[in-house]
Formats: structure tokens, sequence, C-alpha cells
């Protein structure tokens, strides 16, 4: 018990990895797969902020004095994870307008059968 | 500095000929000439000089690229540099109204430049830098016909890559163990060398001499790539560039590893050389039956190809002072005489509108005598009869197997002449005796710019034949700069101490004897020649082509002999090739087109790296 | 002011000045990539000396700011990049006339952005930011036809190139939680001054190398390659072959060298090479039909190759890794751009269709063959020379495993010899079958010649020069690999020269 609510982010953040990474492996509807790999980046996201989180910590700021810095909480993650939502939702989009383009085409997102490249 | 200068010549002048051509056709086959000349005057102004120079360095290996002259090297080069003009020379009129020709010319001075490289160098890696050179630009001459020549091509090189892979393998390692490529350092290491090293470097290295050699079992690409290629390049490539194997057998057994170690290479009986005295022998006596059964005239000449090699590898593999004269001279030999066989054919070839089927030919001896006498001089080298330089070596080399106790292999390289006498008449006789065929009624005799070239070979074959001396000089100069013994020579032969052979005296014999049959020809009744056309057939009409007798030459032989000269080692490299591009097929499936698999390999991989790294 | 900034700099900034001159988009990044390459020439003396260090982001001093570091081998690649980034851009002036240009000519130049981003950075986040720039738009440009095959073979290769970045994402989490830094040299300091040994580290290895190998092409993790390389317009399938996947490998093999020095897991690396060489070239034999296809496995099988030659794990091996990254960049490039414009002219990507090609398009044959011929390693071309350089390092490492591995490329190099000459004996060899099928577009007659524009024509046969001049002076470029070669091997000399200049 003492266990899980230690690590809660880190089996929360890598359920979540795990699951898109379910999704992106046995889904087979395009849009589906999509998901998963947004619920894999979230995933990563949360990991991120997990590494710099201190429980019951501050922000980073020395707002008032008297502040101790060991209890601050890391801000370099929270930086990085603006950037990589940023890229999540660039990736997001240019998969969503690929899966539009690509129903025109096939007429289907059933990725088994769009399979006209392979070998 | 001349040897910089002869490979900036043979290099310089094959691009400089490609541009003329660009401008006029007559300035590029003057310019072709040139070069070729100018390489064979160059390359005799270096006969008798020993140089070494560095003429490159390649920092990042840390080596230094050496061209050198030997007598070794200047009897090859020599020997590259005089087919490379005669084939220039017999082009001129044989290729004139083909296609590409700023192609052709440029290809074949490239492949003249690179093999002149090959035996100049100093060092291993330029050695097979040239090699490679030369092995793909050959390729793009064998297939410049198109049509059948595509599939020769691709067989030549495929097999050349893997012997010149093999041989790669060699030198990286020899390298990389002394840190030097340079032959005479390597040759100095080598003495010391353990022998289950020195057998690796000489079983990889002869490998892809024995697939340029065409020895069996490797021989499959010869008979079609010089069936296949243009008439003047045949003879390039089977006069001088399948003797490349030789070249560095020799260079590997003698120059680099030495008489010593070879001799110490043996488990009971069975040593290096005697494995390549069985690979001779096979090779002999399998390539002279196949080309009995050929019909088609290059063909036969690219197997009696094969079957002469088998000749060279029993002289040179017995380092007598005899059996590597015959064999280095046989190398000499066999590079006129085929060079002139396959000019012959290419005449024939140039003036019937591409017929080969020698069944289809016959009765050409009136239509182009001095092609027929070139052919019979050549055939009468080829078979090893006195008076043509073919007998000499062939006298060396028997009598190398004879008096060094090989009862087998003699007795093969007898069978193998045999077979030679047999298709060798054969070629001549269905090509220039029985009866002319009614559409080569008006046949002329070859150009006299191809000619030229036979009638020089020719002379060069009797030459050769009657005053041995002259080329025997320059190999027993090659023997003695590898401290092997040498044969003593006189101008007209070998001197009574070392087996007497004298050529004057044969010749006189042969001159009094055929004084002897003329006259008695002069006395026998006289042949009438009696047209066929009036022979009697019942009363019924015969169509003329029924006639020709030359079809099915030694049929009951043919017969007999066929079903053993299956291929096999053609249809087993053909098997292996298929069956590796099935395997290829099948690997490619990984790529299976969906992309769950794919997220799936990634997943994959990955727990494989991690569960890699926590155990190991 | 030379400062390796501008090389990133520049191509960012004219990227986005491409969509404003619709017209003329398509000169800006030739412009921007000229302009590199002499930058990149100029500074090449400079770093031989000593590599650059730029501070962005407030000048503290390293760790605690974003660096780029211009090493000889940052360098190095940054000039590949550039040079290759120039010439294709000047081929696709003519080449991209259809669809969207500007937007072509913004997602390239981003591309490039990238790429010589990642070389150049010092600092793995931005690195994997770099990665990320790279990435999309390269995605995007897969998908530039708008055809259904591009289409197909973007969105396959987007769905494994997030998974991909994802995991270097995971990886720099991981060494973030036990350091505290993304300097890449403070990480580097940190492992080797700890020692450290926690099974966490390995695993954020495995996560980079899983990462950066998806990009990296190397096997099973490839499969986006050959759809990507097959169904992209020609120009782009030459940079994604000649600069995207050498970024892959470059960051593997900064991974593994500089951040954790992971000696004994080069044999790994070694193998994995062997296997991504071997099912690379033997699928490229089997694919017969589609030429940009069997191109792109092709590409699989060098990529193996150089990764084999780094998993060598000596200055030899690296030596040979990099030079034969330098010839196969030129090569495959000039390869696709050729065989660009005349699956454009026959109107077929099928191999049988350039049969007699030779004659109607006699320079880009001539070029196309010194391509395959570098490729396969023959002299006097750039290709052997590399070729000799790996297979010597790799039987002077004097390792059994090693020379077996060695052998097994040589296998390879057959393998090579048997495809590429097959495209080569259809050039020249073979008469074209049926004249109408020979030509569909601009209505060329039949026994013309139809030769690809000058513009096109230009770059291949600089290409094609440089190739020769590498393969008959070496010297033009082994001084460089050598120094990248030495700092790549030198990890400490690394760490001083980032940490240690203040």
């Amino acid at each position: 018990m003492n266990f899980l609510s230690n690590n809660i982010y880190y089996i929360g953040c890598f359920g979540l990895i795990f699951i898109g990474l379910y999704i992106v492996l046995t889904k087979k509807n395009l849009i589906k797969v999509i998901i998963g790999i947004n619920f894999i980046d979230t995933g990563v996201n949360l990991f991120l902020i997990t590494i710099g989180y201190i429980r019951g910590g501050t922000a980073p700021i020395f707002s008032r004095p008297g502040l101790n810095p060991e209890r601050m909480v890391d801000p370099i993650p929270q930086a990085l994870v603006l950037t990589t939502i940023v890229i999540g939702v660039s990736v997001l989009a240019l998969a969503l307008s690929l899966a539009i383009r690509l129903y025109h085409h096939y007429g289907t997102l059933n990725l088994r059968k769009i399979r006209e490249l392979k070998w | 500095m001349i040897l910089i200068t002869i490979l900036l010549i043979a290099f310089g002048g094959a691009f400089v000929t490609y541009l003329a051509g660009k401008i006029s056709g007559k300035l590029r086959n003057i310019l072709a000439v040139l070069v070729s000349l100018a390489l064979v005057v160059l390359i005799s102004l270096i006969y008798r000089r020993e140089i070494s120079r560095e003429y490159y360095t390649l920092p990042f290996l840390n080596l230094k690229l050496i061209l050198m002259s030997n007598p070794l090297s200047w009897f090859f080069a020599i020997i590259i540099a005089g087919i490379g003009l005669l084939s220039i020379l017999y082009s001129l009129e044989y290729m004139k109204d083909k296609e590409r020709l700023d192609y052709y010319y440029f290809t074949l001075l490239f492949i003249n430049a690179s093999m002149l490289g090959t035996v100049i160098s100093g060092d291993l890696l330029s050695f097979f830098i040239f090699w490679e050179i030369m092995s793909w630009s050959t390729y793009l001459l064998i297939s410049y016909k198109g049509g059948k020549a595509i599939a020769a091509g691709l067989k030549y090189i495929i097999m050349s890559i893997i012997g010149s892979l093999a041989m790669l393998l060699v030198i990286i390692s020899l390298y990389s163990r002394y840190g030097t490529m340079e032959i005479s350092a390597i040759a100095s290491y080598m003495q010391t060398a353990s022998i289950g090293y020195t057998l690796f470097i000489l079983i990889t290295s002869s490998l892809s001499f024995v697939i340029i050699n065409a020895f069996w079992p490797l021989h499959t690409w010869l008979p079609d790539a010089h069936a296949e290629a243009v008439s003047p390049f045949s003879s390039v490539l089977s006069a001088v560039l399948v003797r490349k194997g030789i070249y560095g057998l020799y260079l590997f057994m003698y120059v680099i590893l030495g008489l010593n170690i070879l001799n110490k290479l043996h488990v009971g009986f069975i040593s290096f050389s005697s494995v390549l005295c069985g690979i001779g022998a096979v090779t002999i006596v399998f390539a002279a039956f196949t080309a009995l059964v050929q019909e088609d005239s290059k063909r036969i000449l690219a197997w009696s190809t094969v079957g002469q090699g088998g000749y060279m590898l029993l002289g040179i593999v017995f380092a007598t002072a005899s059996g590597m004269t015959g064999g280095m001279f046989h190398v000499l030999n066999h590079c006129i005489y085929i060079a002139l066989l396959f000019f012959v054919a290419g005449a024939i070839e140039h003036r019937t509108g591409g017929i080969r089927n020698i069944n289809e030919l016959g009765g050409l001896i009136k239509r182009m005598p001095v092609t027929f006498i070139a052919a019979l001089v050549g055939i009468s080298g080829l078979i090893g009869i006195p008076l043509t330089n073919g007998f000499v070596s062939k006298w060396l080399i028997y009598k190398t197997l004879i008096l060094g106790n090989h009862p087998f292999l003699a007795f093969a390289a007898f069978v193998g002449t045999w077979g030679t006498v047999l298709y060798g008449y054969k070629f001549i006789h269905n090509i220039f005796l029985g009866q002319l065929p009614e559409k080569y009624k008006h046949i002329k005799e070859a150009p006299l710019l191809m000619q030229l070239p036979m009638i020089l070979l020719t002379v060069t074959v009797i030459l050769f034949g009657v005053l041995p001396g002259i080329p025997l000089r320059v190999i027993s100069a090659i023997q003695r700069q590898v401290a092997l013994p040498p044969l003593q020579t006189t101008l007209f032969g070998i001197p009574k101490e070392a087996g007497e052979l004298n050529m004057i005296n044969v010749l006189f014999a042969i001159l009094i004897s055929c004084f002897i049959v003329w006259l008695l020809f002069r006395r026998a009744a006289k042949s009438v020649p009696v047209q066929q056309d009036d022979s009697y057939a019942a009363g019924s009409y015969v169509p003329k082509e029924k006639y020709h007798y030359t079809v099915n030459f030694y049929n009951p032989l043919s017969k007999m002999i066929t079903p053993y000269l299956r291929d096999v080692a053609s249809l087993f490299y053909l098997n292996i090739a298929r069956g590796t591009q099935r395997v290829c097929n099948i690997i490619r499936r990984v790529y299976v087109g969906e992309v769950g698999y794919y997220a799936m390999y990634i997943v994959l991989f990955l727990a494989f790296l991690i569960f890699i790294q926590m155990f190991f | 002011m030379l400062s390796p900034v501008l090389l990133i700099a520049i191509p960012l900034g004219f990227s986005f000045l491409a969509p404003l001159l619709k017209k003329g988009a398509k000169y800006i990044p030739p412009i921007a990539m000229l302009f590199n390459l002499i930058l990149s020439i100029l500074l090449v003396p400079q770093v031989m000396r000593k590599p650059i260090i730029v501070l962005l982001g407030g000048g503290w001093p390293p760790p605690f700011c974003i660096n780029l570091v211009a090493s000889p081998l940052g360098i190095l690649l940054a000039l590949l990049i550039s040079l290759v980034g120039f010439l294709v851009s000047i081929y696709a002036i003519a080449y991209i006339k259809e669809g969207a240009t500007e937007k072509y000519h913004t997602l390239y130049l981003l591309l490039l952005t990238g790429a010589t981003g990642i070389v150049l950075t010092g600092d793995i986040f931005n690195l994997f930011v770099f990665f990320e720039i790279l990435c999309i738009s390269s995605y995007a440009l897969v998908a530039y036809n708008g055809d259904k095959h591009g289409l197909e073979s973007a969105v396959k290769y987007l769905i494994q190139g997030s998974i991909g970045s994802s995991f270097i994402l995971i990886g720099i989490a991981l060494l973030y939680g036990l350091f505290g830094t993304l300097n890449m040299a403070d990480i580097a300091n940190n492992i080797s001054y700890h020692s450290l040994q926690s099974p966490t580290l390995y695993v954020a290895l495995a996560f980079f190398i899983t990462g950066f190998g998806v990009e990296g092409a190397i096997f099973p993790l490839n499969a986006w390659l050959p759809d990507a390389h097959s169904s992209a317009p020609s120009t782009i399938s030459a940079i994604l072959s000649g600069i995207a996947i050498k970024t892959g490998v470059y960051a593997i093999a900064r991974v593994t060298y500089t951040l954790f020095s992971a000696k004994g897991f080069m044999i790994f690396i070694a193998t994995i090479g062997i296997i991504t060489l071997l099912i690379g070239e033997m699928s490229a034999l089997g694919q017969k039909k589609d030429i940009k296809r069997m191109l792109a496995y092709s590409s699989i099988g060098q990529i193996g190759l150089i990764i084999f030659a780094f998993g060598i794990a000596t200055y030899y091996g690296i030596f040979g890794a990099l030079f034969q990254l330098v010839n196969h960049a030129l090569a495959k490039s000039l390869l696709f751009l050729a065989s660009g414009y005349m699956i454009y002219r026959v109107g077929s990507k099928e191999l049988s269709a350039f049969e007699g090609l030779g004659k109607k398009m006699p320079l880009s044959s001539l070029v196309f063959t010194i391509g395959a011929f570098s490729l396969i390693g023959l002299p006097p071309f750039a290709g052997f020379m590399s070729k000799i350089s790996i297979i010597s390092a790799g039987i002077k490492a004097n390792n059994t495993a090693l020379f077996v591995f060695v052998i097994i490329v040589l296998f390879a190099t057959i393998i090579e010899g048997c495809y590429f000459f097959r495209v080569v004996q259809n050039l020249y060899f073979k008469k074209s079958r049926d004249p109408a099928h020979n030509c569909v577009r601009d209505g060329c007659p039949t026994t013309q010649k139809s030769e690809m524009p000058i513009s096109a024509l230009i770059p291949i046969i600089i290409l094609a020069l440089l190739i020769v001049a590498i393969g008959i002076y070496p010297r033009l470029v082994t001084g460089i690999i050598e120094s990248a070669a030495i700092g790549l091997m030198d990890k400490v000399g690394y760490i001083h020269q980032i940490l240690g200049i203040f």
C-alpha cells in the first residue's frame, strides 16, 4: 500500500503509456491509433513532471522570505513539458489532417486495409 | 617516373579517346591506335629495368602505394600492351559500323590500362584497386552487345566480385597483421608466418585467381562471356585478362610465399600443389571434350581457353626449371594463338554477317585464304605441332610431368591434347574445308586492317616456334627473380645438358619430310574435284544444304561423351542463385505493411535491449 | 562574425520567408543552404584547431544553459547537410512544380534546420526538439505528393516516429531524474564520475537506442523507411536517405560514445548493425520491381554497415563509419536524384521501365552508375575507400566475432553488386522493349534524348564529381573525418572542453 501511494504518479504515467502502446499495437482504426499516440505523449509528459515534483513542495520562486530551496519544485521539467506539449499538438494535428486525406483516398480508416505499401 | 607515365598515358588516353570521339570518329580511331602504340613503346623501354617507386600515399590507412617493374611484370605488361594494340587495330575495321564506338574504345583502352596497372603495382592495395577496376570495366564491355551478353556479363561480374572480395579479405588481413602492403615487405614477413595462416592466405587468395583464370569448377562464367563479347575483345579477354589468374597465383605462390614455404604445406601426400594439379588436370580434360561438342566457333575457342589454362597450371605448380618455364611460356604462346584464333572467328563473323555456328559454314578456304592460313597456324599452335610455339611449351610441360613421375597428370595432359586435336580439326574443317554454301559464294577476304594483326600473330607463332630462345630468355629472368632455378636456353631451344630441344634440327627434319611427301604426292594419281550437285539421288532433286556433310561432326563420339559433360558446377551455382533469390524474397516479408506490427517490432526491440543489458 | 549559431538561424529564418514570396519561394532554400555551406567551410579551419562552444540563453556557463558545440564532428556533419541540402534544393527548383510549392520549401528548410541543430547541439533536450522539428517536417514532406501511397507511408512513418520520440523523451526524463541536468557533457561527466551501474541507466540507454533507432533505421525499427523513401518525392527521398537517417545514426553514436561510453555494449551495436545490413541488402535483392524501394532497402543496408563500423569501437572503426556516412550520403542522394527524373520521364518506378534509358538520358545514367559503383565499393570511387577502412578496422580489432561480421559484410557486398549491376544492365545493355511505354510525359519523341533539365543535372553531376574526387583523392575529406573520429572517441576531452572552459 505504501509502495502504491509513494509511486502513484509513476504508476499513473506508465499506465498511460502502456495503455497508449496497447492501443497502437492492437487497434485497427487510424483515429484510435492516433489517440493512442496521444496517450503515450500525455503519459510521458506526466512522467517528466513527476520527476521534478516534490510532494508538498513550493513554487520555485522566492516570493517570500524563508523559503527553503530544498523544498522547491524543479521548474525545468515544467518548461520541458510545455515544449513537448506543443510538439505533441503539432504531431496530432498533422496526423489528423493526414488521416482525413487518407480517408479520401482509401475510403476507410482501417489500418489493415491501408496496406498497399509492403515488402 | 616512366611507370607513372605509362599509367597516365593508359588511363588518360582512354578518356581523351572518348572525348575525341565526340568530335570525330577518325580522330578517335587515330588516338586509340596512338595510345596503345605508345604503351607498347614505353613498355619496351623498361625491359630489364628494375624500378620501384612510390606514387601515392593514403594517410588514413598509413599506406604508400608503389609501382614497380621487374621481369615478371614486364613479361605480362608487354603481352597486355601488344595484344591491346593488335585488338585496337583489328577493331578499326571490325567495329566500323557498330554503335556506341566511343564507349567501346574507351572501355577497351580502360581495361588495358587497368590490366597494366595490376601487373606493375608493387603493393597489394594498388594491385587490388586495379584488379577491381579491371573487373567492372570488363563487365561493361562483355555486356556491350546486349542480348545474350547481358546474362553473360552479370554472371562474370558476380563471380568476379566474389573472387575479388576474397582477395580483399586476404590483403586487409595481411595489412592489419603487418601494417604494410608492399609485396617485398610482406614476402619477408610471410617467411615466419604460421602454417595455418599461410594456408588461409593462399587458399583465399587463390579463390579469386581460380575464378578469373576459369579453372574447373569455377569456370562457368568464361564460355558465355568469351562467346558473347565482341571478337576483338574476346581475344583480349582470353589472351590476357584470363591469365591474370596465373599472374596472381605466381605472385602469391612464388613471390610472396616462396618455394620453401610451399613445400611445407602438405598433409601426407595431399599438398596445396597437388590440389592445384588435380584442378588443372580436370580442367584440361573436361574443357577439351566440352569444346569438342560445341557448334559455336567462339564457344569452341572459349572452352579451349579454359582447357589450356590447365596446362599452364600444371606447368607452374611444379617449381622445376622446365615446369615453370613451360607454364610461363605457355601463357605467352596461348595468348598469341588464341588471340589469333579469335581474330579468325571474328573475321568470319564479320564477313558472313554474324554467323558463329560452324555447321552453317564450310569451304571458305577458297574465299578467305589468308584467314585460313592464320587459322591453320593458330590451331597448330593450339595443338602443339612442332614449329609452332605451342609445341615448345607443351613439350616442356610434358617433360616435367613425365620426369617428375606424375603418370596421371601426364595422361590427363595427353588426353586433353587428343581432345584439342579433335576440336581443332573440327574448327578448321567445318569452317574452311568441305562444301562452300551457296550464300557464301561471293564472300570476300577479311579487310586489310583485320588481316594485319592476324598476319603479325601468325608470324609470331612460327617465329617463337622456331626460335623459342627469344621469349625463354625473358622467362628465365622471371625465375631468377624469385630464386627458382632458371632453365638454360639457346636461341633455338634448350641445350643438351638441360634436356635437348633444338628447333632448327626439327625445322630441317620437317622441311625434308615435307619435301618427300610433296614428291610422293606429285607421283601419285591426282584427285579430281567433283561438284556435289552431280551426285545421284534416285532421280529426285535433293536440296543443296542436305549435302553439307560437316553437320554433326564426330557424332558417335559426341553421343558417347555428352552425358558425362553435364556442367554440374554451373547448375549448382544456378541453384544457389535461385535459392538466394528465394530467401531474399522471404526476408523482405518482415515488412508486412501493417503498422501495428511495426509498432510491435519497436516495443519488442526495446524489451530485447533492456533484457540484454540487464543480463550482460 | 562567424558563429555556428548562424548555421541554425539562417535556414530557420529563411524558411518562414518562403511562404511570403509566392513565386520566388523556390530560390530561398538554395540561397540559405549556399550561405550555410560557405559558412561551414569557413568554420572548418577554426574548428579543427579548437571546438567553438556557443552559449545560448542567458550566457550562463554550462551546464546551466543550452550550448552549441561546433566540434569537428558537428561541423563535418553540418557541412555534409548543407552540401547535400544545397544540391538537392537546386534540383528541386525544376523538379518540384506541382502542389503548394512554397510550403514544400518552408518544410524543406525546417527539416534542414532540425538536422543541423541535431549535430551541433550540446544539450540533450535541445537534441530532442531539433529531432522533432526534423521528424514533423519529414512526415509532412513524405506526404507532399498527396497521392495515396505518400499519405499511407506518411501516416505509418508518423506513428512509428512518434513512438520513437516518446521513447527518447522517456530516456531523457530518466537521465534528468538521475542527474538533474540536461547538458550532455555534464551527464557524461556524471555517469563516468559516479561510474554508476544502476539499472535505470541501462533502461535509459535502451530507450535512447530504440528511440533514435527509429529515425536511424536500424532493424527492426526501420519499417517506415522503404515506404517513405519510395513514395516521397525524389528530392525528399534523397534528403531522408542522405541526411535524416544519418542524424539518427549520429545521435546513437553520440549517446553510446559520449553519454554512456558503453564499451561492453558495443558488440551488440555491431551485431545489430550486421543484422540490419543483411536484412537491408537481401530485401533489396528481393525487390525487383520498384527501383526506389530497392534503393531504400539498400539505404537500410548501408546504415547497417555504418552502425556496424561504429560498433567496432576503435578509432579506425569510427573513422570508417564516418567516412562511409559521408560517402553514402553523397552516393545515395545522387542515386535518388538521378532516378527521380528517370522515373518522371518513363512514368513508372518499375525497374524494367528503365531498359535502354542509357541512350535517352546518357548523363543521368552515367551518374547513376557512378553512384551505384560507389555504393558497391568499387574503386576508384569514394565508397571503396570507406569500405576498406571499415573492413580493415574490423580485422584489426582482432576479435573473432568481428572477423565473422567482416565476412558477412563482404557477403553483403556481393548481394549489393547483384542488384546494382541489375539496374546498370537495364540502363545500358537492354534495348527498350516498347518505345511507346518509355515516354509518357512531356511528349518526347521516343528516339530523341530526353535528358533532365540543366538545373537538375548540375547538382547530380557535382555529386558524381565529388564521389570520383574523394575516391581518387581521399585526403579531400579524411583530414576532418580523422579529427571528428578522434573527437568522438575522446570523451574526457569533450567534457573538459564544455565544462572546463570557464
